[in-house]
Order: structure tokens, then sequence, then C-alpha cells
């Protein structure tokens, strides 16, 4: 072997190792458990029935799923979740960047002060809302009957038509900031020449902000709709707390009907299909997102 | 006279084998103490889980008078209700081995003994070094209690941990207003007094429910949560409905969950909401025990475990002094009440078995289970409820009467996805969305799809 041979192995062998620590660790917690949970999807695995041992049933679960009209509700109820709350944290925080566009270097504590709902644990977000809003003593219920917007005799999770708007609603106060700091990032660090090129053409801040803000952060807003939205897509926790996905079905998002059959009734081949078709419509509109994003 | 000679022959027989067992067993019961018994497993550590509420804090509080006696150890886990079930449930599939008692609600049984993951205690029973000759369970216990709790398909798993039964409660103070009689007088035309039936029980919430005054006069458990399940079959029960067509909880038979009772009684219960705080459907039993402490509800059906800290603790309750309980209405199906246990039981897989029995049966000695429920427990010894400071509690009479009408509910395996689809059903017509007939009909359905060929619709579905 000639010296440079063995420099080139060196070479690449030195990146290898120092790979190969986060490589192992992402492929035991995101790879295995994937594919173990892809596999139990396939079986009849259920802790309640001593019959149903993880015998192979090929696509039976999945079959099921089609049939299945609470996984069906679950599922249009999830994505207009999803995609109504992402929607609205994109123009609240895109309107909340662009005011602060300019503020920012005076005004950090503002930007300090609109990370802490983000900063919370979803749980803590749960807890937090749930007496806020209670129906008895919870002091946003309070304000709303004064000012006449809820009737006295009405309580905001106790109500099917008005649960899932809340829900949303709360969604956007947690996570608006999140998409006001990456846009606000975004919008500090655009060159400067195509701004000034548009006003020597006589562009005014309407045109600018349509012809050249836009274009210029779409890959940036594709990366945050994304992201909201796979997000948006396994809400759990505060849902939970919050609702428990009552009254009745009105707020039975996809990932609290996954954790239902999984953890309640302990049926965890058809909760894993479950688990894999949340997987899959994520998969579908990351797809969709990042055509639309490269597409002109 | 010679005794063989006024003693019959078979009394005789009787009486000479009973004179023989005295002669071998007396000498037994002096023998076996727990202080030999535990020499061999002095130094272990025992790790148990269940619910964080009293009864299991009273518990820690005992542990250290058995270690004292024994030095083994006992390390408890506490966790909300469902996260003490998932996390058994884990344990015992993963063999994880972590616990050498679990302390589980007794809808969990069938799940645990069809898979293989319980021992049966009649090992213990019979090991004349393990089982302490005074307890005599047939005797120390409620029977059908016992049985209903800790047993199924005929083999007793464990013991009681706890008898839950859920009964009413009421404002006594309220009841014994003159003003409040005179004015109820004058309206229904009855004396003003806890309710005999169920159109009593709404006579009276109805009377009481001032929402202005910050006073209503029932409260639901109508979240969507196990509560509202466990709330509802009260009413199921007294109205003489049930979920199966079956004499005990580890039975299979046909489903009748959408008979005329059952959906007289949602109607009924349903019917409640008008005179509940507008919030009832996303309240489970922590928000209503909060509510009667604030003094803000006139009557409510409820967990016999909740009732010290509303009816005694007077740190936690503004109504605490001022509260009455009586056994649920009479309906059609006479005075009944839903029972609940929790219950010790011993993993098949646990690393020490045998300590961990010497520490439940110790536990489930008169004097412990007399701490236990003084301390917030409700334990499932007659003995205990007849004891003079428990006696006093205003809320023994009830739970003593709730215990001995006891409903067996199931215990099958699917029992789990059972009270998940009760839950949804019962949630959906609470909030509306559908009637009381068409949730029960698809509840009765997809219990029927569950549980197979065992359980046929006993009113077939449209």
């Amino acid at each position: 072997m000639t010296a440079a041979a063995a420099r080139l192995g060196r070479d690449r062998a030195v990146p290898a190792l120092l790979l190969a620590p986060a490589a192992i660790v992402a492929v035991a917690v995101l790879v295995v458990p994937f594919w173990l949970m892809a596999w139990t999807a396939l079986t009849d695995l259920s802790y309640a029935d001593p019959d149903r041992s993880g015998r192979f049933v090929g696509i039976a679960n999945f079959a099921r799923l089609a049939t299945d009209d609470v996984f069906g509700a679950s599922l249009l109820r999830t994505t207009a979740f999803a995609v109504a709350a992402t929607a609205l944290e994109l123009v609240a925080g895109f309107g909340l960047a662009l005011l602060l566009v300019h503020a920012v270097q005076r005004r950090r504590w503002l930007l300090t002060a609109l990370l802490v709902p983000m900063m919370l644990a979803p749980v803590a977000v749960g807890l937090m809302w749930r007496l806020l809003l209670q129906g008895d003593f919870g002091v946003v219920t309070w304000m709303l009957r004064a000012s006449g917007l809820l009737a006295r005799d009405a309580a905001i999770f106790s109500n099917a038509s008005l649960v899932m708007p809340v829900l949303v609603a709360i969604d956007v106060w947690q996570w608006t900031p999140f998409v006001t700091l990456i846009l606000l990032a975004a919008l500090l660090g655009l060159p400067r020449a195509p701004f000034e090129a548009a006003t020597m053409d006589g562009a005014g801040p309407w045109r600018r902000f349509v012809d050249v803000t836009l274009p210029l952060l779409r890959p940036v807003l594709a990366l945050v709709v994304l992201l909201r939205l796979i997000d948006a897509f396994k809400e759990f926790d505060k849902v939970w707390i919050l609702t428990g996905g009552g009254p009745g079905d009105a707020s039975e998002l996809l990932s609290l009907y996954a954790y239902r059959v999984s953890f309640q009734r302990w049926d965890l081949g058809y909760g894993a299909a479950v688990a894999v078709a949340i997987y899959g419509a994520v998969l579908v509109l990351c797809t969709v997102l990042h055509r639309l994003a490269r597409s002109r | 006279m010679r005794v063989a000679e006024w003693w019959p022959r078979a009394p005789r027989r009787a009486g000479v084998v009973a004179a023989l067992l005295c002669v071998f067993q007396v000498p037994q019961v002096l023998a076996w103490t727990l202080e030999e018994a535990a020499k061999p497993y002095a130094g272990t550590t025992l790790r148990t889980i269940g619910e964080a509420l009293p009864p299991l804090e009273a518990m820690k509080a005992l542990a250290p008078a058995f270690t004292k006696r024994t030095g083994i150890k006992v390390e408890i886990e506490m966790y909300e209700h469902s996260e003490a079930v998932n996390k058994v449930m884990l344990d015992l599939n993963g063999k994880r081995r972590r616990y050498d008692f679990i302390l589980q609600p007794h809808r969990e049984l069938g799940k645990f003994v069809a898979n293989g993951h319980l021992t049966p205690i009649d090992g213990f029973m019979n090991d004349p070094k393990l089982r302490d000759p005074a307890f005599v369970p047939e005797q120390a216990l409620y029977p059908a209690l016992w049985k209903e709790i800790s047993w199924y398909g005929g083999k007793p798993y464990g013991f009681p941990f706890t008898a839950l039964t859920m009964y009413a409660w009421y404002r006594a103070d309220l009841l014994a207003d003159p003003k409040e009689q005179a004015g109820f007088r004058a309206k229904y035309g009855r004396a003003l007094a806890p309710a005999r039936n169920w159109q009593e029980y709404r006579d009276l919430a109805e009377w009481f429910h001032r929402p202005d005054k910050g006073l209503y006069g029932t409260a639901l458990q109508g979240k969507r949560h196990e509560a509202l399940w466990y709330e509802w079959l009260n009413f199921l029960y007294s109205f003489g409905g049930d979920v199966l067509k079956v004499s005990s909880g580890s039975q299979c038979g046909p489903v009748i969950v959408n008979s005329p009772a059952a959906v007289e009684s949602l109607d009924y219960y349903r019917s409640l909401l008008k005179f509940a705080p507008p919030d009832s459907l996303n309240y489970f039993w922590d928000d209503v025990m909060a509510l009667m402490q604030q003094g803000r509800v006139f009557e409510l059906i409820m967990w016999n475990d909740s009732t010290y800290a509303v009816s005694e603790d007077r740190k936690a309750s503004t109504v605490a002094g001022r509260m009455a309980f009586d056994m649920l209405p009479a309906g059609k199906g006479g005075k009944v009440g839903q029972v609940e246990g929790w219950s010790y039981l011993i993993p098949a897989a646990a690393k020490n078995r045998e300590a961990a029995w010497l520490f439940v049966q110790w536990m489930m000695e008169y004097r412990q289970q007399l701490a236990q429920h003084l301390g917030g427990g409700a334990s499932a010894r007659p003995d205990v409820y007849a004891a003079p400071e428990v006696r006093k509690l205003p809320y023994s009479k009830a739970s003593m009467q709730t215990n001995e009408v006891a409903r067996p509910k199931a215990t099958l395996p699917q029992s789990g996805e059972m009270t998940d689809i009760l839950v949804r059903e019962l949630s959906a017509a609470l909030a509306g969305e559908k009637t009381s007939k068409a949730a029960l009909d698809r509840a009765a359905k997809d219990i029927g799809t569950l549980l197979g060929k065992c359980a046929p619709l006993e009113y077939p579905v449209q």
C-alpha cells in the first residue's frame, strides 16, 4: 500500500469513526423502533387477548383501518386541526416577525417574552389552560362570560362545537412565537440588493413584499409550515389533558386514538397500524410541501 | 354413663375429628409467628405500585412496622390511576419483574390471569410455613366482595386492597334548614329528606339548583374518562340493567347493555345535566370532589375513598361535618351499588413472592386494616366497620350497606376495551351527539363484535 492510499484510508476512517456514535444512536432510537412498529402493525399482537400472541396477519390491520369509522373521523379532524393551526400560526407569526424586524435591535426583551409559551412543556400548557378555562372558576371563562362572548350556562370544554376552535387557538398561542422566531431570523438575513433594485424600479412596499420578500422566504416558509404541520398532526399532550378526546368524539385526534387502542385496549397490532397511518399521512404532507417549495 | 353411650355415632366421629384438629391446630396457631416465617427473607426489599390515594399513603405509613418485625423493606411507587395500570401492564408483558406485588383494579384481573401473569394464592394459603393460621379470609372478609374483587375463574388471586363503592352524598345542613324544608314541602308536597327513589333524587337536585347563588343541584362526572363509566354503572344497575347477562365478572354472556332499562337509565342520567355545573362534560372524580369540598353542590354520587377528604378533613373541606351519606336511591333493580376493588396481586414472575405474601397477609390483619381504613382506606373486613371509631364516621353505614349489595362487573380480558367503548358512547350521548338508544346500540354492537360468539346481542341492533 502506498503512503497516499494509507492517508486516504485514514482520511475516510476518521470522519466515519466520529460519526459512528451518532449514527448508532440514531439507528437505535429511530430506525429500530420504527421497524419494530411497522412489523407489529403486520401482526395480531394483543396484551389483552392471550390467543393473539403476535401472529403475522399481513395487511389485515390496515384493511381494518379502512372500515373503522372512528379512525376515519379522527383522521379528518386531525387534518383540519393541523391545517387550521398551521395556517393561523403562519399568518400571525409572519405578521409579528414583520413588526419586529425593525424593532428587534432595541426590543430584545419583547422577543424573549414572546418565546415563553413555546418553552413551556405541553403538559404544563394543558394544565394551565385547563385552569384558565375551567367552567366554574376559570379566569378566562369568567372574562368571556362577563363580556357576553360566552353564555352563563355554557362551558368551553363541555361544548362539542367550541372545543376544537379553542384547541386550535391554544396551539396558535403556544406555537406562533416559533414561527415568528424563524421568520424573523430569515427576514434579518435577506440580502439588501434585491430590495434596493425593486425600489429603484418604483416598487412600493406591497410589491416589494409580494415580489421580493415572499419569493426569497419561500424555502423558509415551506420549512416552517412543514415543521408545524408535522407537530400539529402529532398533537397529544395538551388535548389529552384538556378534553381526553371529548365531549363525545369532538376532539378525538389520531394520536389520542392510537394511544387509546395501544395502551387502554392493549390491541398493539392495530395500534401500531394507526401509528403507521399517522406516519404515512405526515409523509404525504411532507412530500407535497417539498414539491410545492421546489416548484416555481 | 360413659360418653360413648350418650354421644351419637356420627357427631361422635365429627367431634373426634374436631378434637384432633384442635390438638394439632392450636399449637400451630400458637407456634406460627411472622418473625419466624419471615426469617429466610430478612434483608429483602419488596417493591410495589399503586394509585396515589390515601389508602396507599396509609399503607406506606404502616410498612415500617412490618420492616421492624421482619427485616423486609417495602418500597412503594405511587402513580395516577391510568399510569399505575399501564406501568404494571408493560412490566408484566415486558417481563421486567420490577414488582414483587402489585395493586390493581379488579377489572384488570382477567387480562392478567389469561396471560399467566399472576400466582394464585392458594399455594401460599396451603403452606404452613407462610400461612398465618389466625387469618381465615373466608371468615374475615366479606365473602362476595373478596370473590368479586380478587377471584377469577373460581380461583383466588389476592385480597382486596380497597373495597371501593359509590353511594349518595348529601348536604345534611341544607336538608335540616327549616326554610328549605318549608319551601320544599310547598312545592313538592312532601318532607325534605334524602331520596328514596330516582324521582326524589331529581326533585332534590332541581330544588337546590341555584347557579346564580353558586349552588348546583348535583354534579356529574361527564368527562370522556373511566369516571363516566363508573358513575353511570350505578344508574344502570339501579334501573335494572347490566352490560352482560352473567352471574360473575369472569363470565362471558349475552350483551344487554342496550336493553330498555339501560336506555332508560342513560336518559335519566342525561336529564340530571340540567341541574349540574355547565362544565360537567369536562369533570371527573377530582373535579366533583373539589366542588363538593367548596360547598357548591347539594348532592352527588361518589366514591367511598374520597369521603374522608370531604366529610372529615376540615383543612381541605368547607363542608366537613355537614355531610350525610346513604345508599343509592332504589330503582327497578332494587337497592344496589357498583363496587370496584383494588387487589393485592402477586405476579407469577415476581422475585420475592413469599416475602410479598407475608406482607400482604400482614396488611390484611385487623389492626392494619383498621389503621388503613381510618387513614382513608376502604376495608373489605366487616369487623373493621364494627369498630367504634369507624362506626362514628358518618359514611360507614352507607359504605357497609353498599358492600353487601355489590354487583359484579366484567373482569374479562377484554374488559378494558369494553370500558373504552362504553365511555366513548356515553360521552357522545351526554354531548348530545347521539340519543341514548343510538349510543347504547352502538356500544352493544361493538362489545358483541369484541367478545365474539359468547356474547350475542339480546336486543338486536337494526
